[in-house]
């Protein structure tokens, strides 16, 4: 998958904006939404609100877990664990680039917040790499992964699902030639 | 539309019961689920023309309301936003199938051929015409471009033999919806045992499609 | 005799098989020694080496997979094929000491696909080649997997150079998925570039255009 179409499904997170305007509530296919009204906070999809934010009709209001303190909490504990500890939003990733590139000036500290995103994202790849090589040399048949984000396991799919084909087609060369008939057909 | 969803009564599994009543918002929630699951899955799923026909009406249907509004209209420009939204998973959901049956198509075909009457078609009767014509169209183009300089005695190509298969033991990640208990993991190595999990609701794994494959038909699992 | 004109390689040990795949055709060219026990009248022209009409018995020369295959059974002996020697005992145990100091382009580029195709000629080693690929690309996974990822931001090119065909391909989906990734990060990926095939026609047009 694109990481552009990974960003598209982060889009349809809700995040809290201050209008600058005022209008009634709208009738969405996916759903209502509204009414805004000026300094009132009112919840709206990402791509909604960044949309708004681009024509200056709103503040943004940064999610709970976008904040300094938090995020080196988050750091500090994903650099401890050898596992994955929870993500600090299943969108974290995405949410940071959307929303620094296009509303920085509605959150505080932002390029601290980039740097730690960026610092959690690194240590939790590096741990997505030690995993897949264990479950390669292991030859699991199975994983649980409760605590990997989309975009995490988007960078790595092909290549690990491709070598995990591989590997099932060349570990099927040690079941003797009889049971695999298609050898005898060509 | 009502026809649509008859089609797929005999699947005990499938919610159909519930098409009728559901809201355009759990409609969409449907068309993004079928998206993903055809995405990532190895196999060309059944298709879901039930769900692609009603987000279709709503489409069209939002669309006529907006020619009614005035230029300019706060309103419409985020009704049109989420048009373009929904276009673009319906659009590139569909793709994705034609992907997969450009892919795959003599086996496409011939699931369609052994189909037991009153079994749901894999394929909506476009997408059918679609593999049909794909099917005569390689084959001509074959022919022409060199089976025809070939001897007599080895003109003839099988697709069914030529074209690879889906790989069913392919890995897939998946998230689950509905707990589900018992699920057979079969060993890699002749010195593993098989053994069984239980796939908690809203836990993520890694396995074999194979493994999981009714279950992604049924919704009980999302491919992700 | 059968009556099909393509005769598919199975199993493809490859990421992505298809019908026409030209990895899957030259695979099928890779060339095998072998050597014949029966003679092989008016088919001299295959044994390049000599100008003699037939081909006698117990000849030893070189043939395509493809033909090797085609010409083999295991029931009437017509040819036996011998193991390339990076599939013999020698070279096995050097893999199993230490898969990664091989180059597997040199002794290859197939290692693997062409190692498993051999699996279908009768071999009282077969079982230990198909282990010894099955451990080769297993022990060999993380170097594969970290020079695509740039992990370690080093200078990959010779590591890379030392990779089989397959692994290649799974280095190059590999750095892929990271460059997809990078481009979005930076936020290069919103911007839409004109795909090649287009570009080419333009130039054509033009090329056409000149005198």
């Amino acid at each position: 998958m694109d990481p552009l179409e990974v960003e598209f499904l982060a889009e349809k997170e809700t995040v809290k904006i201050i209008p600058n305007f005022s209008l009634d509530k709208i009738y969405l296919i996916g759903g209502d939404l509204g009414p805004f009204n000026p300094g009132l906070p009112v919840d709206v999809p990402v791509w909604l609100a960044l949309n708004l934010k681009q024509r200056q009709k709103c503040r943004i209001v940064p999610p709970e877990w976008m904040d300094v303190d938090k995020l080196e909490e988050t750091r500090d504990l994903e650099r401890k664990e050898d596992t994955f500890t929870p993500a600090p939003s299943p969108y974290y990733m995405e949410l940071t680039k959307l929303l620094l590139n296009h509303a920085s000036d509605n959150i505080p500290k932002a390029d601290e917040i980039r740097t730690l995103v960026k610092d959690i994202w690194d240590t939790r790849i590096a741990k997505l790499r030690l995993s897949a090589d264990s479950f390669i040399s292991q030859q699991e048949a199975h994983a649980q992964l409760d605590n990997l984000t989309l975009m995490e396991i988007n960078t790595i799919r092909t290549f690990l699902l491709d070598s995990l084909n591989c590997m099932y087609k060349l570990r099927s060369n040690l079941q003797p030639a009889s049971s695999k008939g298609q050898y005898a057909d060509f | 539309m009502s026809d649509a969803v008859s089609d797929g009564g005999s699947d005990a599994s499938h919610d159909d019961g519930q098409e009728d009543v559901m809201t355009p918002a759990e409609l969409i929630a449907k068309l993004e689920e079928a998206w993903l699951n055809e995405r990532f899955s190895p196999e060309l799923l059944e298709n879901r023309s039930e769900v692609v026909e009603c987000v279709m009406e709503q489409l069209t249907h939002m669309e006529e309301n907006l020619q009614r509004v005035k230029k300019g209209d706060a309103k419409a420009s985020i009704h049109r936003m989420e048009i373009d939204r929904i276009r673009f998973v319906l659009s590139s959901y569909l793709r994705s199938r034609l992907q997969k049956i450009e892919k795959f198509f003599p086996h496409v075909l011939e699931r369609e051929k052994s189909r037991g009457e009153g079994d749901p078609s894999l394929l909506s009767p476009e997408e059918f015409a679609f593999a049909k014509e794909y099917h005569t169209n390689t084959e001509s183009y074959l022919k022409a471009v060199a089976l025809k300089r070939m001897p007599p005695n080895l003109q003839a190509v099988d697709l069914l033999k030529t074209v690879p298969e889906p790989c069913l033991d392919s890995f897939v990640f998946l998230r689950v919806k509905e707990r589900q208990e018992n699920i057979l993991v079969e060993p890699e190595t002749d010195d593993q045992r098989e053994y069984v999990v239980d796939l908690e609701e809203g836990s993520q794994h890694l396995m074999r499609y194979r493994t999981i494959s009714l279950l992604v038909s049924s919704g009980a699992v999302q491919l992700i | 005799m059968e009556t099909q004109s393509y005769f598919p390689v199975p199993p493809g040990v490859a990421v992505e098989e298809n019908f026409l795949s030209l990895d899957d055709i030259l695979l099928t060219h890779e060339r095998l020694p072998v050597r014949t026990e029966c003679a092989f009248p008016r088919l001299g022209f295959l044994d390049k080496s000599t100008d003699t009409q037939d081909i006698s018995e117990g000849t030893k020369m070189e043939l395509p997979l493809w033909l090797s295959k085609a010409l083999y059974e295991r029931k009437r002996r017509v040819l036996s094929v011998e193991l390339p020697k990076v599939y013999r005992e020698g070279w096995r145990t050097v893999f199993n000491a230490d898969p990664n100091v091989v180059d597997l382009h040199k002794m290859g580029p197939y290692y693997y696909s062409l190692g498993s195709q051999l699996l279908h000629f009768d071999s009282p080693e077969n079982p230990d080649i198909a282990q010894t690929l099955l451990q080769t690309f297993i022990g060999r996974f993380r170097r594969t997997m970290d020079s695509s990822q740039n992990a370690y931001n080093e200078d990959t090119s010779a590591l890379v150079q030392r990779l089989d065909s397959l692994e290649k391909v799974l280095f190059r989906s590999g750095q892929s998925g990271l460059n997809d990734f990078q481009s979005w990060e930076k936020g290069r990926a919103a911007q839409l570039t004109a795909s090649t095939l287009v570009l080419n026609y333009r130039k054509r047009k033009l090329a056409e255009v000149q005198p």
